[in-house]
Formats: C-alpha cells, sequence, structure tokens
C-alpha cells in the first residue's frame, strides 16, 4: 500500500465526517466529496478493497435517493415557494403534522437535498478510509485483547470486497448464459451465489486464523511494527483541527497536500 | 503421534455418520494419504487433527483423538497451532496478510515470539521452502504453487510436529504440485515431519504415501499399506488399474515398478495403427491472431486457434499462462482488441438469451456462479424453461452424469462433482453447439471424472485443465501455452509423448510406446490376442 499508517486515514476520515456533521453545510460536504475523491484516486490501488470507495459512492447516491423521494413524499409540511402539488393521502387524525402528498415547495427540496447530500457524503468519507487502508493491516493494530472483535473486523471488512468481486463474476456467469442481468427480478439469481460464496470464504478465513493461534496469547509481538512517522503525526494533527474549524477552504488547504505527501513507510522497505 | 480411538463424527441434521468407530495409530514421520469419494468426509477428518472440528463446525463427537498426548477436547484448536499446522483446501482464503513475511510472522505474533526468534525463524522456513526471492512480494500477486508454498510455510513456522494439507495440489499444475510434493517428502525424511494429505489426484502423490486411509462411505473406514489398499479399492490411479487389467501378480505403485513388470509387454505389444488423417469439418470457432493485456501485463499473444466440429481440444500450460483468459475470449467475456474471433460465423461477444444457450455453452471455475436455485429441482425445471425443451429433460440429464441425486437436495448441499454435474446438465440441456469448460475437475474424483467424459463424447468441447489424465482420455487435440503464445498445437497422442512433465502415468510406463490411457493399451492387447 502506498498510503500512510492505517490509523492515520480512520482518524482522517473520522475527523472529516464529525466535522461535517458539526458544520451541517452542503458546500463542505461538496468540497469534502472532492478532496476524498481526488485523494482515493491518488492514493488507492488495485486491491479488492481500493474498490470499495466506488461502491460506497453508488451507496451514497442511493441513500441520497430514498432520501430526496421521501422527503418530498412525506412531510410536516414546510412553508414557502410551492413548485408543484401531490395528490394528498388521507391520512388518520392521531397523526396530526404529518402528509403524505400535498403541495411541495422550494425549501422542501432543498432542506431534504441538504440532509441526503450529508447522509450520502458521510458514506462516501467511511468508504474512502476503507478503499484506503488494507483490512489485514488493520487487524496488526487491533489489541488481542479484544480478540473477538479483530475477527469480526476481518471477516466484515474482507466480506464486502468478496462480494463485490463475487458479484461482477456471477454477472458475468449468466450473461455467458444468455441471461438477462438487469432488473430487480434477477437480483435473487445475482444475490444467492455471491452470498453463499462470501460467507464460506469468510468461515474459511475464521478457521485458518483460529487454528494458527490467533487469540492464543494474552500478549502479541510484532515482527515489524508499523511506524507512526511525522507525517502521519502531522497530519491526524491537521484533521483534528479541522473538526473545530470546519471551513472548506481551511480543510482543503490542510489537508490536500498531506495527504498526497509521499509515505514514510515505503520508504523503510 | 495421533490416536484416534474409537471416533465416531455425526453433523446436525444430517441423517448418515461421517465417521464411525474410527482407529488409527499414527506414527511420527508417517505420510497418510487420506482418498474418498467426494464429500465423504476427508477434510472432516483432517480437522478433527487440531480440534477445527467439532470447535469450529459443530458437530457431534463420540470417542477420543489424541495428537502427542494431548486431546483434542480440552483444548482451542488455537492451542494446536505449535504441535499441527493445517493447510486448507484453498490456500488464498485463509490468508491473513498481504506480504508473504507479514503472513510468516502472523502465527508466531500471535504467540508472542520474541521478533529476533521470529527473525530467524522465517529465514530459515523461507530457504527450506525456496521463497527467499518472494519474501517481500504482495501474496495476491502469486502463482497458485507459490500461494501454496507460503502457506506451507507459514504453517512450518510454527514448529510443528504434524502437518495436515488439504487437497494440496488440486488446483496446481503438474510441475507446481511435483514441486509441493517433492518438499513434503523431503520434510518427512530430513525433519521427521508427520504429513497427512487428503487428495482426489491420486497419481500425484501415490508413491509418496506410507499408509492409506480410505474412506467408503457412510463412516466406514480401510487402513492399510498402499499395496493392500489398491488391491482392490475402486478408487485408484490409473497406474493401478493398468496393473489390474493387465492381471499383473501385484499393483505397481510408481511408474519405476511398473515398468520393470510390464518389460516384456513393452517389447511385444503391437502398435497401435495411426488414426487417419481427419476429414474436413466446418469450422466452429476461428480465433485470428488475438492478444490481449490487463493493464501492463500481456496475457495473450497472437493466439491463433481454430477448432473444427467435433473435435475435444484441451488448453494446457502452467498456472497463469493465460488459458483462462483464451476461453473467456474465445465465449465472448473478454473484450478483445486485437485480432478477430468467430463462433459459428457470429462475434460471440453480441450472443445473447437463448442463441447463445444454443451455440456456447460455458461452465467458469466456480460452477456453482450459475446456480441459485433453491433445490436441485427448481434449478432442472428453470433450465428446462430457459431452453424450452420438454419436462424433465435436465434432470433426467443430471441423473445419466451422477444417479442418485436427490431431486429436493439444496445444491450448496450437493458435493463438488454433483454441484458440476449439474451446472452441466442445465448447460447441456440447450444442446450447445460449441462446450466451453474452465478446469472442470478440481475437487472431482474418479467417478465424477469418468462421467465427465461421458457427457463430452458428442459435441465439440474446448477445455482448460491440469489434469493429464482427463486429457489424456478424452482430448483429440492439446494445445499448450507458455505465457500467452501457443507452444504446440497437435494431435494429443504427440503433445502429451513429447513432455515428460506433462506426460499421463501409462505414458510414463509404456515410454517410449504411443499409450496413453489404460483403454488404449487393452485394445492393442486384444488386438494382438
Amino acid at each position: 500500500m502506498k498510503t500512510l499508517h492505517p490509523l492515520t486515514w480512520w482518524i482522517w476520515t473520522f475527523s472529516l465526517v464529525i466535522a461535517l456533521a458539526r458544520a451541517n453545510s452542503s458546500i463542505l460536504a461538496i468540497v469534502l466529496l472532492a478532496i476524498v475523491s481526488f485523494v482515493v484516486w491518488q492514493k488507492a490501488d488495485a486491491t479488492p478493497w481500493g474498490r470499495s470507495f466506488h461502491w460506497a459512492l453508488r451507496m451514497g447516491l442511493l441513500v441520497f435517493l430514498i432520501r430526496l423521494f421521501t422527503g418530498v413524499l412525506i412531510s410536516v409540511g414546510a412553508p414557502g415557494k410551492v413548485l408543484f402539488t401531490l395528490p394528498k393521502m388521507p391520512l388518520p387524525n392521531f397523526m396530526v403534522g404529518i402528509r403524505i402528498g400535498g403541495e411541495v415547495t422550494l425549501e422542501r427540496i432543498s432542506a431534504t437535498a441538504h440532509q441526503g447530500l450529508i447522509l450520502g457524503v458521510i458514506i462516501a468519507l467511511l468508504g474512502a478510509a476503507s478503499s484506503l487502508t488494507s483490512p489485514h493491516r488493520i487487524l496488526r493494530l487491533i489489541p488481542i485483547m479484544v480478540y473477538e472483535f479483530g475477527i469480526i473486523v476481518v471477516i466484515a471488512t474482507t466480506v464486502l470486497p468478496q462480494l463485490v468481486a463475487g458479484i461482477a463474476r456471477v454477472r458475468q456467469a449468466r450473461l455467458l448464459r444468455g441471461h438477462n442481468v438487469k432488473g430487480l427480478s434477477q437480483w435473487p439469481a445475482m444475490v444467492i451465489p455471491v452470498l453463499e460464496d462470501s460467507l464460506s470464504r469468510s468461515l474459511d478465513l475464521a478457521a485458518a486464523m483460529d487454528s494458527r493461534g490467533y487469540g492464543i496469547s494474552r500478549k502479541r509481538s510484532r515482527y515489524r511494527p508499523e511506524k507512526w512517522g511525522a507525517v502521519d503525526a502531522l497530519m491526524s494533527l491537521a484533521a483534528l483541527i479541522c473538526i473545530f474549524i470546519p471551513n472548506p477552504l481551511v480543510i482543503a488547504t490542510a489537508l490536500l497536500p498531506l495527504a498526497l505527501s509521499p509515505n514514510p513507510i515505503e520508504v523503510r522497505n | 503421534m495421533i490416536t484416534f480411538s474409537n471416533v465416531s463424527l455425526i453433523y446436525p441434521q444430517s441423517v448418515s455418520t461421517v465417521l464411525e468407530n474410527l482407529d488409527l495409530e499414527i506414527q511420527e514421520g508417517e505420510f497418510v494419504l487420506v482418498i474418498g469419494p467426494t464429500g465423504s468426509g476427508k477434510s472432516s477428518l483432517l480437522r478433527l487433527i487440531n480440534g477445527l472440528v467439532p470447535h469450529h463446525t459443530g458437530g457431534i463427537l463420540a470417542g477420543a483423538i489424541t495428537v502427542d498426548g494431548i486431546s483434542t477436547q480440552n483444548m482451542k484448536p488455537g492451542g494446536f497451532a505449535q504441535l499441527v499446522g493445517i493447510v486448507g483446501q484453498n490456500p488464498l482464503n485463509g490468508f491473513v496478510a498481504d506480504k508473504v513475511e507479514e503472513e510468516l510472522a502472523f502465527g508466531m505474533e500471535a504467540h508472542n515470539v520474541p521478533p529476533e526468534t521470529m527473525r530467524k525463524r522465517i529465514e530459515e522456513v523461507l530457504d527450506l521452502m525456496s521463497l527467499t526471492p518472494l519474501r517481500n512480494r504482495s501474496i495476491d500477486t502469486l502463482s497458485g504453487g507459490e500461494q501454496q508454498r507460503v502457506a506451507i510455510a507459514s504453517a512450518l513456522v510454527m514448529h510443528p510436529k504434524v502437518l495436515v494439507l488439504d487437497e494440496p495440489t488440486s488446483a496446481l499444475d503438474p510441475i507446481a504440485a511435483e514441486e509441493v510434493l517433492s518438499i513434503l517428502q523431503r520434510l518427512v525424511h530430513d525433519l521427521g515431519l508427520t504429513v497427512i494429505v487428503a487428495e482426489h489426484k491420486l497419481e500425484r502423490v501415490i508413491q509418496f504415501a506410507d499408509r492409506v486411509l480410505h474412506i467408503v462411505g457412510d463412516g466406514q473406514t480401510r487402513i492399510g499399506t498402499p499395496r493392500e489398499i489398491f488391491a482392490d479399492s475402486a478408487i485408484a490411479p490409473p497406474i493401478v488399474h493398468l496393473a489390474r487389467a493387465l492381471k499383473l501378480p501385484e499393483v505397481g505403485l510408481t511408474v519405476r515398478d511398473m515398468r520393470r513388470m510390464t518389460e516384456n509387454l513393452r517389447n511385444t505389444l503391437p502398435e497401435p495403427k495411426a488414426n487417419p488423417a481427419a476429414e474436413k469439418l466446418p469450422l466452429i470457432v476461428e480465433a485470428q491472431s488475438l492478444s490481449f493485456s490487463y493493464g501492463e501485463n500481456e496475457v495473450l499473444k497472437d493466439f491463433t486457434i481454430h477448432i473444427q466440429e467435433g473435435e475435444i481440444v484441451a488448453i494446457m500450460g502452467r498456472n497463469g499462462a493465460g488459458k483462462s483468459t483464451a476461453l473467456r475470449a474465445i465465449v465472448g467475456a473478454a473484450e478483445i482488441k486485437i485480432g478477430s474471433i468467430k463462433v459459428l460465423n457470429q462475434d460471440p461477444s453480441k450472443l445473447q438469451g437463448i442463441d447463445r444457450r444454443r451455440n456456447v455453452g460455458y461452465i467458469p471455475q466456480e460452477p456453482s456462479d450459475l446456480l441459485y436455485g433453491q433445490s436441485v429441482e427448481q434449478e432442472c425445471t428453470n433450465a428446462d424453461n430457459d431452453n424450452q425443451v420438454t419436462k424433465g429433460n435436465t434432470f433426467a440429464l443430471l441423473q445419466t452424469l451422477v444417479p442418485g441425486v436427490s431431486i429436493h437436495a439444496h445444491p450448496r448441499d450437493l458435493s463438488e462433482g454433483q454441484r458440476l454435474a449439474l451446472a452441466l446438465s442445465i448447460v447441456l440441456s440447450a444442446k450447445p453447439k460449441l462446450l466451453v469448460l474452465d478446469e472442470p475437475t478440481r475437487g472431482l474424483d474418479y467417478s465424477a471424472k469418468s462421467a465427465l467424459i461421458k457427457s463430452l463424447s458428442d459435441c465439440t468441447v474446448l477445455l482448460a485443465t491440469h489434469d493429464v489424465e482427463l486429457v489424456a482420455e478424452v482430448a483429440t487435440r492439446t494445445i499448450f501455452i507458455a505465457d500467452g503464445e501457443i507452444v504446440a498445437d497437435g494431435p494429443t497422442i504427440d503433445v502429451l509423448l513429447s513432455s515428460p512433465a506433462f506426460a499421463p502415468q501409462v505414458a510414463k510406463v509404456m515410454s517410449p510406446g504411443p499409450w496413453l490411457t489404460v483403454s488404449s493399451v487393452i485394445k492393442s492387447l486384444e488386438g494382438s490376442a
């Protein structure tokens, strides 16, 4: 991996998520999305987890659309400029204040779009962190005290990339059988083999970890410890500061040069 | 070293026992081979040794298993890591690190071994397994044989007394398999390591085994020396079938033994008549100078192949030589920029729907990618409807391939071989003009393999495989590729005989005579009598 200490990436990401949640600003959301997309594009490599950002982006978009759709359909009715009117569905008396359908105002659309955008970008940010760090390196950092947790993290982080790779494989197998791969009715045919396959792979992994003595000793030695370099410290510090000054310009100037700096770990190898 | 006393094993929700009253004592420094049909419980038996079964999988275990005096009942699998090294069926699924060195260190880190000791042991094992040039490589860039060696090394680095391997050569080409097995052989002889191996491709391992444990099915087992077991077992490598067919006084287990016993026969057996040159039949596949690359990496170079109707063409080559890519290009899954490709005079990437199913049938390396139904019945009915054939047709086809598959079974509960047969009958029910198979014998036992061979006889087939015995049985033509280029292309008998590494066992015994299979020897014998 041509990146920094894995922990740095997660500190970075979580700081950005907190900054975004605190600032609650659409402009910041868009700037952050641009920054992480650029960083991922520069740094992530062709590993299975390197593609998780791509999928997080899709998921973020889906969340955004769902939020927009439900926001327009169900609301407590915001006053403002009426754009169009949907047919209103009558609701029982005890649900006073909530309505389905009715007038759709500009304010209502912009408010839900704003919320949807922030949710979507948070998902994309988390996807960026997982595409920049190898789950295997994370595993080596997890203290042995939380051994069950370690196994869960590894299984969870390896299942997702396997799912992604598996879907591509099954999709192709079905295309080559002359089957349709588009449409909702095709989903069971795509998903069932993939889920079964990644589940059995993850069980294999857990069995392998178990039989090699993972979690046997309370203390754990390190063969070649991950070094926490100056750049890591600088970057984490910069990211933490961003939590308190969630200004798009500050974040962009503080994080971009650091995130794109050459990697001190790479030099050691 | 390992004692099984009166061991029985049954999984919950299962009606038949996996093992019944097994008594077995394995001595230090023994090489034990476990054989049995697919799904008979070989993997379960191996995983009993370090307690993964039942600690990890559930199941009811009766009796006691001890390793070096320690019972698996009282210790979790992790506690055995310094005693038993276990290498799973698919090593890639068990890797926990990105780099070779980190992978080797994982077990020792977990046992809190001091860094200096780790350093020393890693150097030792890198040398032992000839992995030093790969030490900083990322594991997923390694070839199958290299990965298998890393998996063995990461077990050995814990200095275990027992090494357990589940089908260590099933995904490897013959040369890589030889490499891995000779390393095992060396470990047994030099270090007195106890090795237990389960394997389907017996022709590869039989000469190394001290004892054989045959799981017959229904929990019954037989234990004996290879000579005792192979005297009458149904599962046997071609060399043993040859000995039986020739009615030799005893079975030979190595090519050397068999050559000594057949010297007379080799000198007297008349050579079979060369097949008349085949007439020109219409071309099914025409691929002209294909080139294909993944990024920088050129996988196919100037690849030209023509396949006539009725031919069975096998593509062979080392792991990573470009076999799968060639197949994917021909079925229209890989986007070809350089070169042209025509299947039945059409562009294969444009084929869709029933047209595709009627023209090209493709079985990928993981046949279960095609299966998604909740039962065999559902899969078969879907195929009947898809391919517009009479109801029950697909299931009837399945019955001829592997009799005894329950129509209500869930595809996931079938054995590897049965699953392949199911995928095969789904594809075959459309009666495709061209059948393309990618590595069809992985994990298949001999009976499933012969079912496969039967089903291939009446269509045009292209298959990529490491299994030389399968190629010898079925293929009319063999193509060798190395590094994306065709290095040999000709009738199977010529191509296989000219390459010592890829020659089947019977050919090695009968060398320099032109026989590849037991049946061809028998035919010549009958002809001369």
